[in-house]
């Protein structure tokens, strides 16, 4: 019987190192690995520090090395296919010779599946994901205050159900979505109009932030938010996942479903359906209720996928629906009301709960299909087509109907917009060719918009088209990575009528976008991340062509057809630490230069008009300066116990005016403290372990705002405690399909604004008329088969 | 097996009703505007003269225009209010029909100033609340004043100030003299 033999030397040396590092961790373990007998190196044995995690892989000649060890016992394993697992104990003190005696286990190896992950690729953006435990816990809300949980994010809110995610600053059309992959097209250019995304279908939310046109085109001036179905199963079988949730105030109730499976056999398809229904009344702030604030939502996705060795595809479909009730006191008809409104600062009666849905109201709905193929090319890397096809519809209640409606055009709304947007995206990923590894791509649009009611925008065709082009470069473990990449775009808009009006104007836009990125790894636990990147963005048709009073907002806004593209350059500096054990955190400083950024300019004269005089804002460019840092951290200081924090802070300054920008956000700080009472330490990588969690979050005044812009001052500061726990178990003696490892059913309680404060936030628009929701308490239950 | 038919039958009844929701391009109905509002004073056992405020080409561009009004020194006079479209040349929508139908749901309001006093409503709504689309004043001495008139939708009747509830669809100014 062959042994195997390995030989590891240890040698202790003096290297730099790092001042977080504990003391005397300046050791390097390496050595080599040998067939007994024939003293042929081995290559591809693995070996392994179990204290610290770390593994090596020798390489051709059966070298290995550790580097940066702190002193002291360590147990090391070797092992290689075929062999045994054997392990040592060792006193890494002076020079150490260690030699494992591998055996093999049995000569008769039938088939030996390989199950492998290759290295995480550190990204180079600053980028935060909600996953597992922590998306559970606020599934079940918008998907803006689903994000708002991440450091650097807030959101812009119309009361309580409308929020669109706030990326260091920015928002709208200056942030982009993914959808599953797909460019979400929809009505973002409103402030009121919320992401049509059923937060349900996501595993994963990733928040990338900073400009980033690159391989997601152009736009993307704050961040990309990427919402991301699971992968498709990949067992045969069966298996599912049923949610209930419910929520206090507003009495909302929620629903989702979903079930897949994979067949066995020769055509191996897998499949998954998938629904969400939601069902709210009105919101109660702590002394009174917000009448018609109320919602309703029916989502539903279907997919089906097929793997092959060579290829995959996979179609995907979606549909999304909802009204949303917008409390009736904020819909006022000119400046006189407006100020009335703002002298009352809430509803005359308290009101009383309902979940009747009336004027003003929205309805929206967003269908997505999808298909995408990928073809690996062999030697030549991989292939990816996707088609996508959506239609957004949008249709504003307002709270009056317009005199002269028919009666039988009674239940349409006063606005309905669509778009109808086709998307085909091509990309070549190419194998790694002297140690760059990169991917080119096209991509084109072409989109549709159509406004039936209202005539606030005119009717447009649009075309867009680019080519991308993104290399990193990468020699492991050198400690430092690169990646540059570029995108040239054009983009077509034939704007057509507004209402009866002809406009009938071409208008052609064009740039380059570009990204330059560096990770240092300063230690397996630390590293540094530099980027610089520059994106772009054309006028949307509302910048460009608005001519009326918005609704809603009492002031008359005017376009102006000569706008500029937009164009940021944004450096970051990021510093993310995790030591994989105890404590993790992430710092990152930001500047983003918008040269032409379009916004709302204040005008001399209000505008008069029938219903009596608007302050009157004009689009207008400035450059604008957007500097901050965002912080997180979590801590295991005991046992039981985590303490986590973070920390958002933007200074937005427009050059131009020499004034700060409007609405952006304060500072704000969280703070949170968790007891995990069964796990020995909180990262319990499964989730399931139960815990209980009391969060602070602390909001600053917005001190920093401009003149004569706003209708009343930045509301106060406010503090808010927020209390979690949740814990997962099983019922009877089943056994879950997924495993036994992983307990089916996972209760998770929150209690936001637990001590039911009175506030108002500068980032609501209706902040003027009402309070913040008070107390809500929810009870969320998951049940995985 | 089964499962993935009914995911098939699922998937072709989408791509029918995807295709199905596709742009309806019915006409472009952007509502209706009140461009124009018409008091028509008529003296008591006497003649009437009409006084408007227009804004033909609806919210910014041109700004509204409005008559002076000319009134007799006192004298009494009943007040006529009218709400019109007169956007298109030729096609008068007369909305004052329709405060009168739903008229539980509006208001007509006067703010008076100077020579001139607040007209007294004489109609009532549904419910028995004053309406406004008739009221009546009796002028003194002579001088001048201002004259505001809004057209409110869903106030509070009940409220002791009604006028400063609900909104605004309507908020117009004149000049008023008395001779």
């Amino acid at each position: 019987m062959p042994r195997l033999n390995c030989i590891i030397l240890s040698i202790l040396g003096l290297l730099p190192y790092w001042g977080f590092t504990q003391h005397n961790c300046h050791a390097t373990l390496f050595g080599t690995v040998t067939e007994e007998g024939t003293e042929e190196p081995v290559p591809f044995a693995e070996v392994f520090i179990v204290q610290t995690g770390q593994g090596a892989v020798t390489d051709d000649k059966g070298r290995f090395v550790f580097t940066e060890l702190c002193e002291g016992d360590y147990t090391v394993t070797c092992h290689h296919i075929g062999c045994s697992h054997l392990s040592s104990e060792i006193k890494v003190v002076g020079e150490t010779n260690l030699c494992f005696h591998l055996q093999h286990e049995s000569l008769n190896l039938s088939e030996i599946t390989v199950h492998a992950k290759p290295i995480e690729l550190r990204s180079m953006q600053a980028q935060q994901s909600l996953t597992g435990e922590k998306l559970s816990a606020v599934k079940g809300q918008t998907l803006g205050d689903l994000l708002k949980t991440l450091p650097g994010v807030t959101t812009l809110n119309t009361g309580g159900s409308i929020s669109k995610p706030i990326i260091r600053g920015l928002h709208s059309s200056r942030v982009l979505m993914l959808n599953n992959g797909v460019r979400q097209e929809g009505q973002q250019w409103g402030s009121e109009h919320a992401p049509e995304i059923d937060p349900y279908i996501a595993d994963k939310v990733t928040v990338v932030y900073g400009a980033n046109s690159v391989r997601y085109g152009a736009d993307a001036l704050g961040g990309v938010v990427v919402v991301e179905p699971r992968a498709m199963r990949g067992e045969p079988g069966m298996g599912g996942e049923a949610n209930l949730t419910a929520f206090g105030n507003g009495r909302v109730g929620v629903t989702s479903a979903m079930v897949e499976g994979k067949m066995k056999g020769k055509l191996p398809l897998s499949g998954r359906l998938q629904g969400t229904l939601k069902r709210g009344g009105d919101q109660r702030t702590p002394d009174y209720f917000l009448q018609n604030t109320g919602t309703k939502e029916i989502n539903y996705s279907a997919a089906i996928g097929l793997e092959q060795e060579r290829w995959n595809t996979e179609v995907f479909f979606s549909q999304f629906f909802t009204d949303i009730g917008i409390y009736r006191g904020s819909h006022i008809g000119n400046l006189t009301d407006l100020q009335q409104a703002i002298e009352q600062g809430r509803p005359t009666d308290d009101g009383s709960f309902s979940y009747k849905l009336g004027r003003p109201m929205q309805r929206v709905a967003h269908y997505l299909f999808k298909a995408k193929t990928a073809l690996k090319t062999g030697t030549a890397g991989a292939m990816t087509l996707q088609y996508a096809r959506q239609f957004n519809r949008r249709g504003e209640f307002d709270a009056h109907k317009r005199y002269g409606t028919l009666p039988s055009e009674l239940e349409n709304p006063e606005m309905l917009f669509e778009i109808t947007t086709h998307t085909l995206d091509l990309a070549w990923e190419h194998k790694s060719w002297r140690h760059f590894t990169g991917s080119l791509g096209a991509q084109g649009m072409a989109q549709r918009n159509t406004t039936d009611r209202g005539g606030l925008i005119p009717d447009y065709e649009g075309q867009t088209a680019g080519v991308f082009w993104v290399e990193r470069w990468r020699k492991y473990p050198f400690p430092l990575e690169f990646e540059a990449g570029v995108r040239y775009d054009v983009r077509r808009m034939d704007v057509q009528n507004r209402g009866n009006e002809v406009i009938d104007k071409q208008l052609n836009f064009d740039n380059l976008s570009g990204t330059l990125g560096m990770v240092y790894i300063v230690a397996e636990q630390f590293d540094l991340k530099l980027h610089w990147g520059s994106a772009w963005r054309a006028p949307n048709v509302n910048e460009l062509f608005s001519d009326g009073v918005h609704h809603g907002s009492a002031s008359y806004e005017k376009g102006r057809t000569d706008l500029k593209s937009e164009r940021a350059n944004n450096i970051t500096l990021t510093l993310d630490f995790d030591n994989a054990r105890n404590w993790s955190a992430s710092f990152s400083l930001y500047r983003n230069l918008i040269q032409d950024f379009i916004y709302l300019k204040p005008q001399d004269k209000p505008v008069l008009t029938i219903r009596g005089a608007f302050p009157s804002f004009a689009y207008d460019q400035t450059d604008a300066r957007l500097t901050g840092f965002d912080w997180n951290s979590a801590w295991n200081f005991a046992k039981k116990w985590e303490v986590s924090s973070s920390a958002s802070l933007l200074r937005a300054w427009n050059k131009k005016a020499d004034d700060w920008l409007v609405l952006m956000p304060a500072d704000r700080f969280n703070l949170g403290l968790t007891f995990s009472p069964k796990a020995e330490k909180s990262k319990d990588e499964t989730g399931n372990a139960p815990y209980l969690k009391m969060g602070i979050e602390r909001v600053f005044e917005q001190t920093r705002t401009p003149e004569n812009v706003d209708f009343a001052p930045a509301p106060n500061a406010y503090t808010l405690v927020n209390f979690e726990a949740g814990t997962s178990f099983r019922v009877g003696s089943r056994q879950s399909a997924v495993g036994s490892r992983q307990p089916p059913i996972h209760l998770t309680i929150t209690i936001n604004n637990l001590l039911n404060s009175a506030y108002r936030d500068y980032l609501n628009r209706l902040r003027y008329f009402t309070h913040e929701a008070g107390r809500n308490v929810s009870v969320r239950l998951k049940y995985s088969f | 097996m089964k499962n993935f038919k009914f995911l098939f039958a699922i998937l072709a009844l989408n791509a029918l009703l995807f295709t199905a929701c596709d742009k309806d391009n019915g006409d472009d109905n952007e509502g209706e505007l009140i461009t124009t509002v018409k008091l028509t004073f008529t003296e008591v056992g006497g003649g009437s003269t009409e006084f408007t405020v227009k804004d033909l080409d609806g919210d910014g561009g041109d700004p509204p225009v409005a008559d002076d009004i000319t009134l007799k020194a006192n004298t009494a006079y009943t007040i006529g209010v009218e709400f019109l479209d007169e956007s298109e040349a030729g096609h008068i929508h007369d909305f004052t029909e329709e405060v009168q139908e739903e008229s539980n749901d509006h208001l007509v309001c006067f703010v008076a100033s100077g020579a001139i006093s607040a007209p007294v409503i004489g109609d009532l709504d549904g419910n028995g609340k004053p309406l406004g689309l008739e009221s009546a004043v009796s002028t003194g001495d002579t001088g001048t004043g201002v004259l505001q008139i809004t057209l409110k939708h869903l106030p509070e009747k009940t409220n002791p100030e009604p006028c400063s509830t609900g909104d605004t669809d309507v908020d117009v100014t004149f000049l008023v003299t008395i001779e």
